[in-house]
């Protein structure tokens, strides 16, 4: 390591300053192929939301009744906050990756941090709905009434989906208010702010697809049978 | 050069357009869910998310203006989706009993 060291004085300002990395020809390839992989991976996000979808199609068809009485005791107004909430956040994500490939430091930062704030509202308003849904005795095995029309144990179903995906939904958004985070202090700290591009534009491609995951299951979990209010 | 890909994605003003048709889509799918559509419902609701998502898809996500291989491995994951759905659905659907 010394050896290398002497031989190149900047191997390290090298390595991480550098724009594109060696393995690449140009950066049109190296952004291509970023995309590409984050694509590849997304596909395998759509699977992993994909087997906990079909069985709720499964049961949404055959327990109906049962799922509509379950999705009418839902708070769909803050469902559709959180829609809005979310459906802003990709907006200002956007703006974010723009601001980033016109090099604009300043102003990448400012709607990375606006986007961390609106998913943190997106999970302060999930916690409260959370917490009016226990208050109503609609929360599998801990706190669930049995005074339902239809069969409990079916409307019980409909309720342990609703947990389970709006729970692996929020755990994505934990984990995408952590990346663009940790790119904001990336952003901030790094001494060339064109190599943090790339990285910014990724994150915003998960930042996205976790928000077309809650554009479903908005409609699936919380506008159920609406017809029964008309 | 730079890693600048300005050329290769929307200007902010279109960002600020399917924002607002995004939201308009929001506000018209909470509106259907008081209107009495029956099971139509869901077909309007679904259909509006599916109009969300690739607005999404095609503008933030840049996908309009993404190299075809990319292009092409955005849709990998939706036939593996339909596959799986397809086949199970297939199944479960055309089952003799009910319940």
């Amino acid at each position: 390591m010394s050896q290398a060291r002497n031989l190149n004085p900047n191997w390290k300002r090298n390595v991480s300053d550098a724009l594109l990395a060696e393995q690449f020809d140009d950066l049109k390839q190296q952004h291509t192929a970023a995309g590409l992989g984050m694509w590849a991976f997304l596909g395998t996000e759509v699977l992993f939301f994909g087997g906990l979808l079909t069985a709720y199609t499964i049961y949404r068809v055959r327990y109906s009744g049962a799922f509509g009485e379950g999705s009418e005791h839902l708070y769909m107004w803050i469902g559709a906050a959180n829609t809005a909430i979310l459906l802003t956040s990709s907006l200002t994500m956007a703006l974010a990756v723009s601001a980033a490939n016109h090099k604009d430091r300043k102003a990448a930062i400012h709607y990375l941090i606006i986007t961390v704030v609106l998913g943190a509202a997106f999970l302060g308003l999930k916690g409260v709905e959370y917490f009016l849904d226990y208050t109503d005795s609609v929360v599998p095995h801990i706190n669930f009434r049995t005074d339902w029309e239809h069969s409990a144990q079916r409307v019980e179903l409909f309720y342990v989906l609703y947990f389970i995906l709006t729970a692996l939904h929020a755990m994505h958004m934990l984990a995408g208010i952590g990346v663009l985070l940790t790119l904001t202090i990336l952003s901030h700290r790094t001494k060339n702010f064109a190599t943090k591009a790339n990285a910014i534009e990724m994150a915003g491609l998960y930042w996205h697809f976790v928000d077309i995951v809650w554009i479903f299951l908005f409609p699936l979990l919380y506008l159920v049978d609406g017809h029964k209010h008309g | 050069m730079g890693t600048n890909m300005a050329e290769g994605e929307p200007s902010r003003k279109l960002y600020w357009v399917i924002a607002g048709a995004l939201m308009a889509l929001l506000a018209m799918t909470v509106g259907a869910y008081y209107l009495p559509l029956g099971s139509f419902g869901a077909v309007v609701a679904l259909s509006i998310a599916a109009t969300k998502a690739i607005l999404v898809a095609l503008f933030f996500m840049h996908l309009k203006y993404e190299h075809p291989v990319t292009r092409l491995f955005s849709i990998g994951g939706l036939a593996w989706l339909t596959i799986l759905m397809g086949l199970t659905l297939g199944d479960y659907l055309t089952r003799a009993y009910a319940g």
